[in-house]
């Protein structure tokens, strides 16, 4: 017995130091790098929604290209983790961060920590929460353009429809969690639109999400069966054209373009679901992040800031984005992160 | 070793620890044979000498280990872990779990903030149940107080005793087990918390409070002598949280290893009958455990939320294992009676400087639990097969 | 003809530097009954756990049929054919005596996960018969008796086809009727040719079944010899080292008049009904009862750690409306309880922690709590001392390390400590040898000699006989005769005890 139990914890020991000796690979660290080698810590906070998928690989794949070294640290979700990884990063001795924060207000946190150590950083499309006083490059989509650019083409569509049978429009909108400001500047641009054109709309009808599938089905079925001549709508975020298949196809609403019932459809994402529907011609428009501008334009700015010994750069980067319509779809159609995906077979799955 | 002429390292330590590892790498195995390995194995600090040995092993093979700037990035990470784990391991003592810590901090985090918090969105908060009591367009209810940063303390520790007070009272009284109490209060106080705040964070909190986080006493600044110091070259050296968890740690080992409380506390964890029967206020001993445990829950939830300077519903969901973890490979058992606050700061060191590794070694979150699960796990055989061993040779 | 089957040369162990046993040479004769006796912490059961598998031995070695025998874990043992009957027995309560049985070699239905419950159960069927006893295989172990336990605990040993098999203390929960039959099946076994040893304090039991006896001392063998060689006092003397001239010591003085403890209409329902009595300064009361009589659940009451529904407890002339153990030693009361494992100790914790722990508030500063550990040492080894503690540094030696007695001892050490003017002794020498009950026994009178009244629950009839002032005598919950001291009669004590049970 005695003879067993040593040579068990002699062997337990044994492998403690094995995992944490052999098995780990010879990690030849930052400082091994030559000076004018660039390395990029990049701080994101999950992958476990689409856009997340496509808007990671579009940072790694544009710095692999310019032959940057990066540091890939994932928060999980956890603010605490994130900014000990963070500042883990900032240990390794990195030139630049890459922020995608899990809120806006951890963000300013580890904004002030990187300020601090005088490494740049930039904040990538979850923009630092109203009172940050610390110096980043923000890049952010711009909801209330895109949104407008969206509903625009829309808007040409109901003008044709409209000078066909000479009836307005009744509109409709879904509307997202207003405690989130993206919601309010999608809810913005999609009244900038129809406030523009009295002639062409009936007052519009808002429908509740709180960016939850569950409750968009129950508003929006009601709202539909109140007022079944509905026949222009817009969702404010991708995820819910199922919800919406689900209650106008039993209302034989689900037409493609161009045929007799077809409801005026558009949102906002560009998510593979939406690049589907879009090329199955049942959705009129969607406004676009244009991701892969983003991760560009941020790589751009964070590079320069690099170049000059610019420890504080701050600067506000919007990203107008753009709408892919069923009038621009043969040429823009891998521009939009989610038909790159869809294209990639990423709804097979 | 590689790193001996990279002049940012601490001059003692490192060369001191390089020493002993040649000694200990280039001894013939003889030397070290069985009777050291015993010695070794069944040392009060066998957890430290394994953080130290790991931390040789490591250093030559990630360069910015031992950096002085990365050894403070490991010293910060653990000070708020240790508060927590204090807690931890006095529950353990009984024999019992206190699953509910990490939402103790959530709770606080949230209500503390909220009281201080100088900026409010009215957009977020409007639909809150705080929204025109304690959180207005002015801010929180202590906003502008000239002890609001104080006041707001007293408060969160004050809900940390009281959720403690409350685990207490369910397990003494109504003798319900432990682990059960505190699962439901973990999600019940974690769910309030996310409700009070509707899942928003809170900023706009004092600097006082902020520096409680992550705030210098003293800093530091190891190199050659050059006219203008570089910022990310100044380094914490004494810090709010150092100060906050080392002066929790020294209250909390003596008041177990020398008041009268501290052997019930043993006792109770050891044989709960026997402990009654001595006279032992066993019901009043585990009430006070928990509510220490939610004070040192609402202790980490101060440093947290300093340091991510943010009333935070969500702050610590997955801090569970750590807390656990790192108490358990400290040399706590679970299953009461065995266990000390010192064991618990090794195991939090050899916690934090694992984590710190395994970010350095850029691995993913995913694989960095799975790689700690599993060292926890090794941690708890060995473990048992010392306790084993240990009962043979005696 | 007689061959060696097991046989000890030079065999020693130690814990914690302290010899348990030394240099013991001993062979067991084929087909014979070998009575071993000693005090508790002599070395049987070290001497026991060696052929067991449960330890191994530092020095010396063992030969089992002529072969060196070093078992290193208790399935070797098994395997060798050793079978050791414990006295704590390891039955698994919720599964049948079949399942308890065949727990480590279930028998399979061929090559399919499942097993044979058939074959399992007609094999038990045949062994239950062998040994005459008359239960079902499938009978949960619950719900046996204790006796009937230990009958499954020997026909296990019997299914292993086991050479030798251990008795230790087997007789310790058995009622006489079961010892009875314990003694007939050891008969028949004997019969058949097996080899065993038979460990017990009951020196009568072992004069009547043992060919052979050896007599352990300090971890040393002080005699050995077939039992013609031996009787009863020469026994007793070889365990203890001296002559005893009696079993009890005598007492010199007699109780006062004085009330310590006045116990007024105490009822639980089911458990105790109306019990009242008074205990004296200076006076043994003796409580007599057998298992289930509600003397343990009275004693717990009265030290409250149970509720009662009716009844009130006054000590020194006051009542105590709640009752609580923290009252109770407040109070001066002492309560060594039945159960020294479960109740009456902390295992794993050293001597002195253990001994001090009901007086912790004594070493601690009152303002901040800090316990002087000096003064608690010191104070704990006086304890040691006076009650011959036989033991290494008690600042480190954990008690589960200690014999049985020495346990016991540290239990009363524990309550010496608080001076009681009341001390609650529930079946004080329960498990411990002679030496150690003397010990024991010379204890009580010290403590009534100074004043305290002492209430002496125990099953042994003999000892209240030898000890008490006064003998009350309880049975399903209720008092049911007192007996002063000139009226002590063995006879009329137990009719009175079993009167009630016999008609029920």
């Amino acid at each position: 017995m005695k003879g067993n139990a040593r040579k068990l914890v002699v062997l337990a020991v044994l492998t403690v130091m094995l995992v944490l000796s052999a098995g780990v690979p010879y990690y030849t660290g930052q400082e091994a790098a030559a000076q004018d080698d660039i390395t990029i810590c990049f701080a994101f906070q999950d992958l476990e929604t689409e856009f997340w998928v496509a808007g990671h690989r579009a940072i790694t794949e544009t710095l692999r290209d310019m032959d940057i070294e990066v540091i890939e640290v994932n928060g999980n979700q956890d603010a605490n983790r994130q900014y000990e990884q963070v500042i883990d990063c900032i240990a390794q001795g990195v030139d630049g961060i890459i922020l995608i924060p899990q809120d806006g207000e951890s963000a300013v946190t580890i904004v002030g920590e990187a300020n601090d150590n005088d490494v740049p950083i930039a904040v990538f499309n979850r923009p630092p929460s109203d009172d940050n006083p610390n110096d980043a490059i923000v890049v952010v989509a711009d909801n209330e353009i895109i949104t407008q650019q969206a509903v625009e083409y829309m808007a040409e569509q109901a003008q044709l429809q409209f000078e066909e049978t000479g009836d307005k429009l009744q509109p409709l909108i879904l509307v997202g969690d207003l405690g989130d400001p993206n919601a309010v500047g999608r809810r913005q641009g999609f009244y900038n639109v129809i406030e523009a054109n009295p002639d062409l709309f009936e007052d519009p009808i808002e429908v509740a999400t709180e960016w939850d599938a569950a409750t968009a089905l129950a508003n929006f079925e009601a709202a539909m069966v109140a007022n079944p001549e509905v026949n222009f709508i817009f969702t404010s975020s991708d995820f819910l054209y199922p919800t919406i298949r689900s209650v106008l196809e039993p209302m034989d609403k689900w037409v493609p373009v161009g045929e007799e019932g077809h409801v005026i459809l558009g949102g906002l994402d560009g998510d593979a679901t939406a690049c589907m529907l879009m090329l199955e011609g049942y959705v009129d428009a969607t406004g676009v992040q244009d991701l892969f501008y983003e991760a560009e334009i941020t790589m751009d700015a964070l590079l320069a800031a690099i170049e000059d010994e610019n420890y504080w750069p701050n600067e506000i980067i919007p990203d107008p984005g753009f709408a892919l319509t069923q009038g621009n779809i043969e040429e823009r159609e891998m521009d939009m992160w989610g038909c790159v995906l869809y294209d990639e077979g990423f709804l097979d799955e | 070793m590689a790193t001996t002429t990279n002049e940012r390292e601490f001059p003692i330590t490192t060369a001191q620890l390089a020493r002993w590892y040649d000694i200990v790498r280039e001894s013939p195995p003889v030397v070290f044979g069985i009777k050291w390995l015993k010695r070794f194995l069944f040392s009060e600090y066998f957890i430290l000498y394994l953080t130290i040995i790991y931390f040789l092993i490591m250093t030559e093979r990630i360069q910015v280990l031992d950096t002085p700037l990365n050894l403070t990035n490991v010293l910060a990470n653990a000070w708020p872990l240790l508060a927590i784990a204090i807690g931890q391991t006095f529950v353990l003592l009984t024999a019992g779990i206190d699953l509910s810590q990490t939402s103790v901090m959530a709770i606080t985090s949230v209500v503390g903030a909220a009281l201080m918090t100088t900026n409010v969105d009215p957009l977020k908060f409007q639909n809150s149940i705080l929204w025109g009591n304690i959180v207005t367009e002015e801010g929180g209810l202590l906003a502008g107080h000239q002890y609001a940063v104080e006041l707001a303390i007293l408060a969160m520790l004050g809900i940390g005793l009281f959720i403690g007070f409350l685990n207490g009272m369910a397990i003494a009284r109504f003798r319900m087990p432990p682990f059960m109490v505190t699962l439901v209060s973990m999600t019940f106080f974690s769910a309030l918390a996310i409700y009070l705040t509707q899942s928003n964070n809170i900023r706009g909190l004092p600097e006082d409070f902020i520096k409680l986080g992550e705030g210098d006493i003293i800093s530091i600044y190891v190199g050659e002598q050059v006219r203008q110091i570089s910022r990310r070259d100044v380094l914490s050296f004494v810090t709010y949280p150092l100060l906050i968890a080392a002066g929790l740690g020294i209250v909390a080992h003596v008041v177990l290893s020398r008041t009268v409380f501290g052997r019930h506390v043993y006792a109770v964890g050891t044989n709960a009958r026997a402990a009654e029967v001595s006279g032992v206020p066993t019901k009043r001993t585990i009430i006070l455990v928990y509510m220490f445990s939610g004070f040192c829950a609402a202790v980490a939830g101060i440093i947290y939320s300093g340091r991510l300077q943010a009333g935070r519903p969500t702050l610590g969901e997955n801090l569970l294992l750590d807390v656990v973890g790192a108490t358990v490979i400290g040399g706590t058992s679970l299953f009461g009676g065995k266990g000390k606050v010192l064991w618990t700061f090794f195991g939090v060191l050899f916690f934090v400087l694992l984590s710190n590794t395994l970010n350095l070694l850029k691995l993913s979150a995913f694989e960095i639990d799975i790689v700690k699960g599993s060292i926890i796990l090794l941690a708890a055989l060995i473990d048992v097969t010392r306790t084993r061993l240990l009962a043979r040779e005696s | 003809m007689s061959d060696t089957i097991l046989e000890f040369q030079s065999t020693s162990k130690a814990f914690f530097g302290v010899y348990a046993l030394q240099d013991v040479t001993l062979n067991v004769e084929r087909g014979h009954i070998l009575g071993l006796i000693g005090e508790n912490g002599a070395g049987k059961s070290t001497l026991m756990n060696i052929i067991g598998g449960v330890i191994r031995a530092d020095g010396g070695q063992v030969l089992l049929n002529g072969e060196p025998y070093r078992p290193r874990t208790p399935s070797e043992a098994t395997q060798a054919g050793v079978a050791f009957i414990h006295q704590e027995l390891n039955l698994f309560t919720n599964l049948s005596i079949a399942e308890n049985i065949f727990i480590d070699r279930f028998p399979r239905r061929r090559w399919l996960p499942l097993l044979d419950m058939a074959t399992m159960r007609a094999q038990t069927q045949q062994l239950l018969d062998s040994i005459g006893l008359d239960l079902s295989p499938t009978t949960l172990i619950e719900r046996l008796s204790p006796g009937e336990r230990q009958m499954v605990e020997i026909v296990k040993a019997l299914s292993i086809d086991a050479d030798l098999i251990i008795f230790d203390e087997p007789t310790t929960s058995l009622t006489a009727r079961e010892t009875e039959h314990l003694f007939e099946i050891i008969e028949r076994l004997r019969a058949a040719g097996k080899t065993m040893i038979y460990i017990s304090h009951i020196l009568e039991d072992v004069m009547q079944l043992a060919d052979d006896i050896a007599v352990l001392r300090d971890g040393e063998l002080v005699g050995a010899g077939p039992r013609s060689e031996f009787d009863i006092s020469r026994m007793i003397s070889l365990m203890v080292g001296r002559n005893i001239e009696q079993l009890f010591p005598a007492r010199e003085t007699a109780p006062t008049d004085d009330v310590l403890l006045e116990v007024r209409g105490i009822s639980q329902s089911g458990i105790v009904e109306d019990i009242n009595f008074r205990l004296h300064a200076g006076e043994v009361l003796g409580v007599f009862g057998l298992m289930g009589s509600g003397r343990t659940e009275l004693a717990r009451i009265v030290f409250g750690l149970d509720e009662h529904e009716a009844g009130h407890v006054m000590v020194r002339n006051t009542n105590n409306h709640r009752l609580s153990a923290r009252r109770s030693i407040r109070n001066q009361i002492a309560f060594v309880t039945e159960n020294r494992r479960e109740e009456g100790l902390l295992m794993n914790i050293p001597i002195a922690d253990n001994i001090a722990l009901v007086s912790l508030p004594r070493f601690a500063n009152l303002v901040t709590q800090f316990v002087n550990r000096d003064t608690l040492v010191q104070t704990a080894n006086e304890y040691k001392a006076l009650l011959q503690i036989k033991c290494g540094d008690i600042q480190t030696q954990p008690v589960k390390s200690l014999s049985g007695g020495n346990q016991q001892k540290v239990v009363v050490a524990k309550w010496l400590m608080t001076e009681p003017s009341i001390f609650i002794m529930d079946e004080p020498t329960r498990g411990i040898d002679v030496g150690a009950k003397y010990e024991i026994y010379s204890i009580i009178n010290d403590l009534a000699a100074q004043g305290t009244g002492v209430l002496f629950i125990s099953s042994e009839l003999d000892e209240l006989v030898g000890m008490c002032d006064r003998i009350l005598v309880m049975s399903q919950g209720e008092v049911r005769g007192q007996f002063d001291q000139t009226e002590f009669d063995q006879e009329a004590i137990l009719r009175s005890a079993f009167r009630e049970e016999n008609g029920a």
